[in-house]
């Protein structure tokens, strides 16, 4: 039973990565979009005065330029499911509801990490050139990103199925995610602000922080594992 | 079970589907003997497309219970779906993947043994092996509604929905329809949703009329009276919505 769900779950995640490369729809939307917001952050703040440090905000920037690419991404991923019938196929199939979920938060999780390594580049040229940054505690981005990633796929892969059958998708996702992905966002702006900051008192706040989002992700994920079947279901 | 035969294929015992306060099933029960077609008729809202969501796992019964093959519909669930199939008026396929990338895909969801070789021999009988490798979104209505039987067959079902499955069909992928229906028609149980009260009493073995979520008339065809039956089916599409 558990290698056929795992082949299941390949199968669905091939899926998607097959339909992406095949219309890039998710990617280009949510790079692009990612991308201008970088610039327009870039313009409101090239008037801020001489003692304005970006280190003190780039991580609540960056974080804030995720969470809204993640729900145009988010959105689109079911959309896909839902054209001409295909989640109800799904359902229809003896796969269990777990796998399906966990191969869609996959399949979200990756284009999400691809968008952010793209854009992390970007944000760095615009806001932290010339910036004394310590190289070390930078390379501990990575952990908050992948981890803060896997709570907003987790979360917002469950929000994404609840809203996708309403008439107001983009807006019912978005009331519900904001607030529910609340305490994430704290939890990975104090990690990546210490981590940006790179002070050795910052190392200490960088756990917390990573503690704070670890802990998200685990208590988020198994309430979206045991909610998705009654979800899919209702 | 174990190996018994089966003595009814649909066994709907009190089943009521709610939605908010508005019931749009209330209190069905019926029971349809296996490789019997059941047609069901009934005006827009009577609660038949509900019912076959109910009947395909698709959505839980408010109260009472269905089984399928002896299988509750919530109970064994799961188990239930590797007995089934759907053809839906929606064809239910992924229109950035090529036919035969849907059918492989739905191969692996239904772990169909030797998936290359069902694959194969179902584009051929639905005639698309000639597009298999054509993405679907290029597809028209009929070519569509070919591979979604397909889909629909590949895992070998005993018991297949039909959810007004010839709605927008051409003549032509209605005669491939007609002719797998056909071909497969003594080995499998039926259930068809249908305003086509022509075809749907030409097809079935029983007759089913819903309306406001309650079965108006539920007879075996040899005792049905196409004239009053066409009668009773015009005075319930009178009734509305439930």
């Amino acid at each position: 039973m558990a290698s056929a769900s795992m082949r299941q779950f390949k199968a669905m995640l091939r899926k998607d990565v097959v339909m992406e490369l095949r219309t890039k729809e998710m990617l280009m939307s949510m790079g692009l979009y990612s991308l201008l917001t970088m610039v327009v952050y870039f313009v409101a703040l090239s008037q801020a005065g001489a003692g304005f440090d970006p280190r003190d905000i780039a991580a609540g920037l960056l974080w804030l330029a995720f969470i809204f690419t993640s729900m145009l991404g988010l959105n689109r991923s079911l959309v896909h499911e839902k054209d001409q019938g295909c989640l109800e196929a799904l359902l229809l199939s003896p796969v269990d509801r777990p796998v399906i979920y966990f191969a869609k938060v996959t399949g979200n999780l990756l284009f999400l990490l691809i968008v952010e390594a793209l854009t992390i580049p970007v944000f760095a040229f615009l806001f932290l050139q010339g910036e004394t940054i310590d190289l070390r505690t930078m390379a501990l981005i990575p952990l908050v990103l992948v981890a803060g990633s896997i709570g907003i796929a987790g979360v917002g892969t469950l929000l994404a199925t609840m809203s996708v059958n309403t008439s107001g998708k983009d807006f019912v996702l978005a009331m519900l995610f904001i607030p529910l992905i609340y305490p994430l966002l704290l939890g990975a702006v104090m990690a990546t602000g210490a981590a940006i900051v790179g002070t050795p008192e910052a190392l200490g706040v960088f756990w917390t922080g990573m503690a704070w989002v670890i802990g998200y992700d685990v208590i988020m994920l198994l309430a979206s594992y045991g909610l998705y079947e009654f979800i899919v279901g209702a | 079970m174990g190996d018994e035969p089966q003595t009814t294929a649909l066994e709907v015992r009190e089943l009521t589907r709610a939605f908010g306060v508005r019931r749009a099933l209330d209190g069905v029960s019926f029971e349809l003997p296996p490789y019997a077609f059941l047609s069901i008729f009934g005006p827009n809202g009577a609660g038949k497309t509900t019912l076959v969501k109910v009947l395909t796992t698709l959505l839980n019964p408010t109260s009472g219970n269905a089984k399928v093959l002896g299988l509750d519909v919530v109970a064994d669930a799961v188990e239930m779906r590797k007995r089934i199939g759907l053809i839906s008026h929606n064809p239910l396929l992924y229109p950035d993947l090529t036919a035969e990338e849907n059918l492989r895909f739905f191969s692996e969801m239904y772990d169909v043994p030797d998936a290359r070789g069902r694959v194969a021999e179902l584009l051929e009988a639905v005639e698309l092996d000639h597009r298999r490798l054509d993405l679907t979104r290029t597809f028209s209505r009929g070519m569509l509604q070919r591979l979604s039987i397909a889909r629909a067959l590949l895992h070998r079902p005993e018991v297949i929905f039909l959810d007004e499955p010839y709605s927008g069909l051409d003549p032509h992928a209605m005669d491939i329809l007609d002719g797998l229906i056909a071909q497969i028609r003594h080995e499998h149980t039926f259930v068809m949703i249908s305003h086509d009260l022509d075809k749907g009493l030409e097809l079935c073995s029983h007759a089913l009329i819903l309306a406001r979520g309650r079965i108006v008339m539920y007879e075996p065809r040899e005792a049905i009276d196409d004239a009053a039956f066409r009668e009773t089916y015009r005075s319930t599409v009178g009734m509305g919505v439930a």
